[in-house]
């Protein structure tokens, strides 16, 4: 594509089973790791508690689930996925050490030039690679926390737990802390995901050149 | 006293620590008298009321967040230094297997003579609670015979007897729980004491004339075992035998049988404190001393079936005259939550023909069936084994913690918390 | 259409899928086994015990405890048998209700 676009025109960005899996994500996710935190401090009496404790597992089943589900149903995302996180360039080193002009834009309101970025950019690429394999992780030590713990050994299920902690806590601090705030402070990106999907061809020429000119096609009529 | 205790029980022996309990509920699939409260993901406490003091809890948390919270080992070590006192350790057979474990070695290793040498070392005089189990064996199993002889035979015993089935009555927390969960058939319970309960009496009467040759009220004797139950055991009210005994003969002090009880991660904790290592320690064969000599029958007390194994050797010979054939009774061996074995036995007095039928349990939990055909009038069984700890004594409360095991003898299922 | 554009289809080929497929399964393989294996495992400390406790008995000289001479000793010494009065005063009990303690 040469990225000449009408200002009216728009791609689709999001298919609906990757919306949907974002927002399983989303009901998942992020009551178990604001439930885990609670879990974590344990603020609360006996009531409180076990409340929480029942939202984190309710919460665990969704991300497990879901997860599962895409995993078996859209392979082709889950491998254009993998593709773009675990293909770096001498870019996407460039852009990581600007910040991606977020902080600039951000704090300054100064724009600068940043390398080309794909569909997802190098910020996106690093966060994906630890999700990618944290989520992994927390689902795999929740199992056998939640499944096995008599019958394994003592020493596993400490250790199940200290990983389930440590990886939990620093996924939903970088969620909470990165990922959620540049996610809506990139609107249009924010309202492709949660809306129908499509994005602004314009927009999408500006902040993912590589991906609009190399990635994408008319669809036939 | 809180409730199910008799005044100067010892109770509150297990403790869930509060600021590392993680809600997990692994304690309470372990706990066979269901004394653990606290929903899921909370904070969980003991009741006390309902506690066994059998530590299943403590051994299995993930996070170590139960303890023992009756610490003598200070104690214990200020009476050895007295020098007008003379201390004496009565050691279980569970401790010589996994003593070594607190000091790097692996479980199983049997250390018999250095346990003795670390014990001499430090200035304990030793008495074996084989030779206790022994003792067991001779008391428990001449009323088994007498209840055979009595509802079997059909002859007639002098004397009071229980009704069969018995039940051994070794395990504290067994004890504890057929008292306080089924009070209606414990006169099922063997009579016989626990080794422990023999121990003391044997150490102060018979040890301090005849073997120490001191006034009985200077034996201090600290109980050496793989049980935290044990601590609860050797307070209880009634156990001053040696006490009243020497009362009869004009002395006046009162004191319990077994003064403390220390468990094998105390006793390693001791030795450490007094600079002694199991590994390195000159061992000691104690030879000469008769309250340390002991048979193969007393030492497999510690394992599942071992009582029963022993109680079958001893039986068979009082029964038929001869010896059992195979001294390896296997059916009685390995971690089935309930094994049961038919034993065909020809009498010597007149070549008549019985089975004894027995059965062993561990998991205090797997003998409530065969409670129930005890109540309900049809239980098949002459004698039957049971031991609170999965795997016997050897996996008790007070044992070493081993990273790498839990006590889960049942099926794999999966183990939904909620 | 609300849309103009969409995203090329995403292709794997043979190798790359043949690549994947293995490492999953090379990974589930052995995270089950070490699992399977760990659990499998969990008593075997009970096991060792045991047979520390079963080879002291093959080492006695006496594998009887109506064998234990210094215990026929005792029990002649002291002038009395088995469920005697003496044994019943030294040796036996009674149990409690807890039930209504």
């Amino acid at each position: 594509m040469d990225n000449n676009f009408k200002g009216n025109e728009r791609i689709l960005h999001h298919s609906l089973p990757v919306r949907l899996f974002h927002w399983c994500l989303v009901l998942g996710f992020l009551p178990a790791g604001f439930t885990g935190v609670i879990l974590f401090f344990r603020p609360f009496g006996e009531a409180g508690m076990h409340l929480a404790m029942q939202v984190h597992i309710v919460g665990a089943w969704i991300l497990m689930v879901a997860c599962t589900l895409f995993f078996l149903l859209c392979p082709g995302r889950v491998v254009a996925f993998w593709r773009e996180a675990f293909h770096w360039t001498k870019q996407d080193i460039e852009w990581m050490k600007v910040g991606g002009g977020y902080p600039q834009k951000m704090i300054f309101l100064q724009e600068i030039d940043v390398p080309p970025m794909g569909k997802i950019n190098s910020g996106q690429k690093m966060m994906g690679i630890m999700v990618f394999f944290g989520t992994l992780l927390i689902i795999l030590t929740g199992a056998v926390l939640y499944f096995a713990l008599p019958l394994v050994p003592k020493e596993i299920a400490y250790y199940a737990d200290r990983i389930h902690l440590i990886v939990g806590l620093g996924l939903f601090l970088c969620i909470c802390g990165g990922h959620i705030p540049l996610g809506i402070y990139n609107w249009p990106e924010f309202c492709s995901m949660f809306g129908d999907g499509t994005i602004n061809a314009k927009h999408a020429a500006h902040h993912h050149p590589l991906w609009t000119q190399n990635e994408i096609e008319k669809i036939k009529d | 006293m809180p409730k199910s205790y008799q005044a100067n029980e010892l109770t509150g022996i297990i403790k869930i620590d509060e600021g590392k309990c993680k809600g997990c509920d692994t304690c309470k699939s372990f706990c066979p008298a269901d004394a653990i409260d606290g929903a899921y993901g909370a904070n969980h406490q003991i009741d006390n009321a309902r506690c066994l003091q059998c530590g299943q809890c403590l051994v299995n948390c993930p996070f170590g967040a139960i303890e023992d919270t009756v610490d003598v080992v200070d104690q214990v070590i200020e009476k050895l230094k007295d020098s007008n006192t003379t201390v004496v350790a009565t050691v279980a057979p569970a401790v010589r297997v996994a003593l070594g474990e607190e000091f790097g070695m692996e479980p199983g290793k049997l250390i018999t003579e250095q346990m003795y040498g670390a014990l001499k070392k430090a200035g304990f005089k030793i008495m074996d609670v084989n030779f206790a189990a022994d003792n067991t064996i001779l008391e428990e199993g001449t009323e088994l015979i007498h209840k055979i002889q009595k509802y079997v035979l059909n002859q007639p015993v002098e004397g009071e007897l229980g009704p069969l089935p018995q039940f051994t009555s070794c395990c504290p927390a067994w004890v504890r729980y057929m008292e306080l969960y089924h009070p209606s058939l414990r006169q099922h319970l063997s009579s016989a004491k626990s080794p422990q309960g023999m121990a003391g009496p044997v150490a102060k009467i018979y040890g301090a004339e005849e073997i120490w040759h001191v006034q009985p009220e200077q034996i201090f004797c600290v109980g050496v075992y793989p049980c935290t139950a044990k601590k609860l055991e050797a307070s209880r009210p009634e156990f001053t035998a040696a006490a009243d005994y020497w009362k009869k003969k004009g002395h006046t002090a009162t004191y319990q049988d077994t003064d403390v009880v220390l468990t094998t991660r105390d006793l390693a904790r001791l030795l450490k404190k007094l600079n002694i290592d199991v590994r390195n320690v000159e061992p000691a064969e104690e030879k000469d001393n008769p309250l340390a000599e002991y048979s193969g029958a007393g030492t497999i007390f510690g394992a599942t079936g071992g009582v029963m194994e022993a109680a079958l050797r001893t039986a068979y010979f009082v029964l038929t005259g001869e010896e059992l054939g195979e001294l390896r009774y296997e059916p009685v061996r390995g971690l089935k939550e309930v094994k049961t074995a038919e034993v065909p036995l020809k009498l010597k007095e007149n070549g008549q023909e019985i089975t004894l039928k027995i059965a062993v349990v561990h998991g205090t939990k797997n003998v409530e069936p065969l409670l129930a055909e005890i109540e309900a009038g049809n239980s098949p069984y002459h004698f039957i084994e049971v031991m609170n700890c999965p795997g016997g004594c050897v996996n008790g409360g007070g044992q070493p913690i081993n990273p790498m095991g839990t006590s889960w003898t049942g099926k794999f299922k999966a183990i939904l918390p909620w | 259409m609300r849309y103009s554009y969409k995203e090329k289809e995403v292709k794997i080929n043979r190798r790359e899928f043949l690549g994947f497929a293995g490492v999953i399964a090379a990974v589930l393989w052995t995270g089950a086994y070490t699992v399977t294996d760990l659990i499998v495992d969990r008593t075997k400390y009970i096991k060792m015990r045991t047979a520390g406790l079963y080879q002291d008995d093959e080492k006695q000289a006496k594998r009887q405890s109506h064998h234990n001479q210094s215990l026929l000793n005792m029990y002649k010494k002291m002038n009395f048998q088995p469920l005697s009065p003496l044994a019943e005063e030294l040796f036996h009990t009674h149990y409690v209700d807890r039930s209504v303690l």
